[in-house]
């Protein structure tokens, strides 16, 4: 054989291969046995398939032969393959079934008790931006969240409650870590805030109950704040506010970033134009510094740094009922410092592992009517999770976390201290099960111990959901949540132990195109509250004796698709609420739990203007009270108290954005209760004096310019 | 006989080296790029794109088939009246796996950008704020990898347009930007031959930009 023959055979035997075509055809079904149209058919490792058609049908040629793979892929599918042998010119396929993924987009999702802000997930109920833009809550993070379902708004206080339950009930975490004095020191009746700045926070996780066995140590919510992963560009903020301003410079390149913020504040020159109701002798002023660092890793993970270091005071004189002359001179300077570290990873495997460090310090010295008074809070925790996805039906989260908690008050004059020094031990997990895309499980198990109170206690908690319709779906929640006393009390008496409360939520949402509905009813029991004689500056025979409980009804409605450029939401909350605690000696609806909750948050904008216009009107029926010149306890009740703000935020340049806003518009009077003098006058009436808002109204302006090579960039996240 | 053998197997590997590399891959994919000037329905873009997504899977090292199926579900999205948000998710899985195969791409850059402006149109109040700069700054990062593409300076030049009408500046810069893509296009198709398959879309944009111009 000369060599052309050989190059002819060669050629001849190829030609013959690639003609020899087989014909393929077959069906796709969905796990219901319906056609599924689109999926993708192909011969592994060829150009050769095809498309199935409207009736899940798909026909097509191929030129490979002898053993080989069918692959069918479609998104969101379970990818399927199937061994099959070409040797024939036509060859039927049997009818293969895909089986759907459950995905978090496509799957329900519990929200019994859970309010989610968040730019990436579904079922949200605000975005990250709405906590800074809404009227009102004047950029803090807890002021937003009051205009939610489940919440009540105590004016004397500022911090967060939930349903019936008192400002401790709420747990504050930052990226899962908690968070020690998470609002700024006040004294009574001078309502705080919350310290951190919501600009650093990508997402917020707003529990109002039956939440997840990651969280503990909180008998009402869980409030989990989540920060920025990565800033994309070098820039400075620059903010020029009638109460201060604050510079802060961001450097960022593709792997890691880094801030730093300064800002100061002082009241003084705003408190001299306008008139202020309380009797301050130094107005609050503060300032803070604050670095958050991010570092990607090579591997996949991702580390985080976020320290915050800050310091501020106040003096004031409290009139005192029944007296004359100023009354009570205060006189208080907080030191604050927060740092954290954590870093994160996942796997291909299905792990992703979490963990974490924090450390909250805060000094308050305080002068109240001339007794010195130190007090030191050092909480430290550690945590480490991880989480196994199983399949896309069951995925398992098991955690253990440490806490060292130090905390001290310290007489000054009399050289008086007392302290104590706690050890705690958490282990927790928690699994998630799919039925179908329409159903999930969730069961967990969370199990603590106290070396100061020398307890241990497992709390299980389960939820589950169910879609009932395209857009609804319920949900229900139930579980077992403990707390320890706060320090106040632990440190007169370590042995007192937890406090217990159980939930149970059922909540029905619906969300399509921009409208969420929410309608939510709980029971809430508690146990073991601590109750105490005397009063709370000076509490004596602590013990675990009280009990009460909370029920109601929430509902909320959020639409940003009716009218043009506006975007409002509606939260009504009724409260039952009744408790035997602190110093109580009945069963009574507390002080910090009105029974009927309204808020109306607009916002509109107006592209002619380049402005967004704001409101917030906030309504409750009044705070109970006890009239020592009546009988019983609580047994009187403030007028209602109901707020409306306004805020106009005007962007003349992409740049720059000038702020105003005005709460309380009308200068309504607001008043919280009533203070009552301890023994009664010479015509024997207890006299009293209202606890009222530090001034009728209060106005902001603010300027808020970026500098950055990117002209597009602003700040309107520092609102 | 050896003579016969070497030329035998070197006819061999030659015909293997011809089959599996670019003829084939090619014309697997001038087959789909024809297929996509046509599509008129969703089903059709369905079709094309699992058409892109075999050769994908064939030819694993090859970024431009998922190219072409993130193109053609991020334009599915802008077209016909499905699941938008859910199109352009399944957009950036794909972008993602090609930029897994040829990281620091200036066409996938300026898709990924591209994606997120069909993100952003679908919720502007809600996901402008942190998602407009991504996507700036992926069109800026994609003019930094390769100045020649027209693709990321027009893509640009649509988002300085859309920020100039909103504060009621000027259009220079945008303008500017759609004129100087439009040159880039020119060059570009002076490139063009019959086995170019990379990507040459966008010029239509280029001109809607500049006919807002005079």
């Amino acid at each position: 054989m000369n060599p052309r023959q050989l190059l002819f055979i060669t050629f001849l035997l190829l030609q013959t291969q690639a003609f020899a075509q087989t014909s393929l055809h077959g069906q796709v079904l969905d796990e219901r046995g319906m056609p599924l149209p689109g999926a993708n058919v192909q011969i592994k490792g060829s150009y050769d398939g095809a498309t199935s058609e409207q009736d899940g049908s798909f026909q097509f040629e191929t030129s490979a032969t002898g053993s080989q793979v069918l692959v069918f892929k479609f998104l969101g599918f379970k990818t399927q393959e199937l061994s099959i042998s070409l040797d024939t010119n036509s060859l039927q396929i049997p009818l293969v079934k895909l089986i759907e993924e459950i995905t978090e987009m496509n799957s329900v999702t519990i929200t019994a008790g859970a309010m989610e802000a968040s730019d990436e997930k579904k079922s949200v109920v605000l975005r990250p931006l709405d906590i800074v833009t809404t009227s009102g809550a004047m950029g803090d993070i807890v002021g937003a969240l009051q205009t939610l379902p489940g919440t009540s708004t105590v004016g004397n206080d500022g911090r967060l409650f939930v349903r019936g339950g008192d400002a401790s009930e709420v747990g504050i975490y930052i990226d899962g870590l908690r968070v020690g004095n998470a609002y700024g020191s006040t004294t009574a009746n001078v309502p705080t805030r919350t310290r951190f700045n919501p600009n650093i926070f990508k997402g917020t996780f707003f529990s109002t109950g039956g939440y997840s066995a990651e969280y503990g140590q909180a008998l009402s919510s869980a409030l989990s704040l989540n920060t920025k992963d990565h800033s994309l560009r070098t820039q400075g903020d620059l903010s020029i506010m009638s109460v201060g301003g604050g510079y802060s410079q961001t450097l960022a390149n593709d792997n890691q970033s880094i801030s730093l913020t300064a800002n100061y504040f002082d009241l003084k020159p705003y408190q001299k134009l306008v008139k202020q109701d309380f009797d301050w002798e130094r107005a609050p002023y503060g300032w803070d510094v604050e670095l958050s660092a991010q570092q990607k890793l090579k591997k996949g993970g991702l580390v985080k740094v976020l320290a915050r270091t800050e310091a501020g005071g106040m003096q004031l004189w409290q009139a005192q009922p029944g007296e004359d002359g100023r009354g009570m001179f205060v006189n208080l300077h907080n030191k604050y410092s927060y740092a954290q570290s954590n870093w994160r990873n996942s796997y291909e495997n299905g792990w992703s592992l979490f963990g974490g460090l924090s450390v909250s310090s805060n000094k308050d010295d305080l002068i109240i009517d001339s007794i010195p008074l130190e007090r030191k809070n050092l909480l430290s925790h550690a945590k480490f999770t991880a989480i196994k996805d199983f399949s896309d039906r069951i995925s398992m989260k098991v955690g253990t976390e440490y806490f060292i908690h130090n905390y001290s008050e310290k007489l000054q004059l009399e050289k008086q201290e007392r302290s104590f020094e706690e050890g705690e031990t958490y282990l927790f997990t928690e699994w998630d099960w799919y039925l179908s895309k329409k159903l999930v499980l969730r069961g967990g198990l969370r199990a603590g111990n106290s070396q100061l109170a020398k307890q241990t206690w497992v709390d299980p908690r389960i939820s589950l959901a169910y879609q009932i319709s395209e857009f609804g779906q319920v949900s229900l929640a139930t579980g077992q949540y403990h707390q320890l006393p706060i320090e106040n009390f632990r440190v007169i008496d370590p042995s007192i132990g937890n406090s217990k409360s159980k939930h149970l939520i059922l909540n029905y949402q619906y969300q399509k195109d921009g409208i969420t509905f929410r309608a939510e009813t709980f029971y809430k029991s508690y146990e073991d509250l601590i109750t105490f004689k005397g009063n709370t500056n000076n509490p004596s025979q602590l013990q675990n004796a009280g009990s009460g409980y909370a029920r109601g009804l929430d509902v909320f409605l959020r639409d940003r698709n009716s009218i043009k450029n506006t975007d409002y939401w509606i939260s009504y909350s009724f409260v039952d609420s009744k408790r035997i605690y602190n110093q109580y000696e009945t069963k009574v609806q507390p002080d910090f739990a009105p029974k009927h909750n309204f808020s109306l948050v607009v916002k509109h904008f107006i592209p002619t203007l380049k402005s967004q216009l704001g409101t917030t009107y906030s309504f409750n029926d009044g705070y109970k009270y006890t009239d020592p010149n009546q009988s019983g306890e609580m047994n009187s009740k403030t007028k209602s108290y109901q707020s409306l703000s306004l805020s106009w935020s005007y962007l003349p340049k992409p740049n720059l954005i000038i702020h105003f806003a005005v709460q309380n518009v009308f200068g309504r009077e607001n008043i919280f209760g009533y203070s009552y003098a301890s023994k009664p006058n010479e015509q024997g009436v207890f006299e009293s004096l209202p606890t009222g808002q530090p001034a009728p109204r209060f106005l902001f302006l603010g300027i808020f310019l970026t500098l950055s090579k990117d002209k597009t960039a602003n700040n309107l996240n520092n609102l | 006989m050896k003579k016969y053998i070497l030329t035998l197997a070197l006819s061999l590997v030659w015909i293997a080296f011809a089959q599996a590399s670019d003829p084939a891959f090619i014309a697997a994919m001038q087959k789909q790029l024809d297929a996509k000037k046509t599509i008129a329905t969703y089903e059709q873009s369905q079709t094309v794109t699992n058409g892109f997504l075999r050769i994908a899977d064939a030819s694993e090292t090859e970024w431009l088939p998922y190219y072409y199926a993130a193109l053609l579900k991020t334009e599915a999205a802008f077209r016909f009246e499905i699941d938008k948000d859910k199109s352009l998710d399944e957009a950036l899985e794909l972008v993602k796996k090609a930029d897994k195969i040829a990281p620091g791409n200036s066409e996938i850059t300026a898709l990924n950008g591209y994606i997120l402006m069909g993100k952003i149109s679908l919720d502007p109040a809600g996901r402008g704020q942190t998602m407009s700069p991504q996507a700036m700054q992926l069109f800026g990062k994609a003019i930094d990898l390769d100045r020649e593409n027209p693709r990321a300076v027009t893509l640009m030049s649509q988002m300085e347009l859309g920020m100039a009408q909103f504060f009621g500046t000027g259009p220079e810069k945008a303008c500017g930007m759609a004129r100087m893509s439009l040159e880039l296009y020119t060059k570009e198709e002076a490139k063009i031959t019959d086995e170019y398959i990379l990507p040459t879309w966008g010029k239509t944009v280029a001109e809607q930009v500049t006919a807002k111009c005079d």
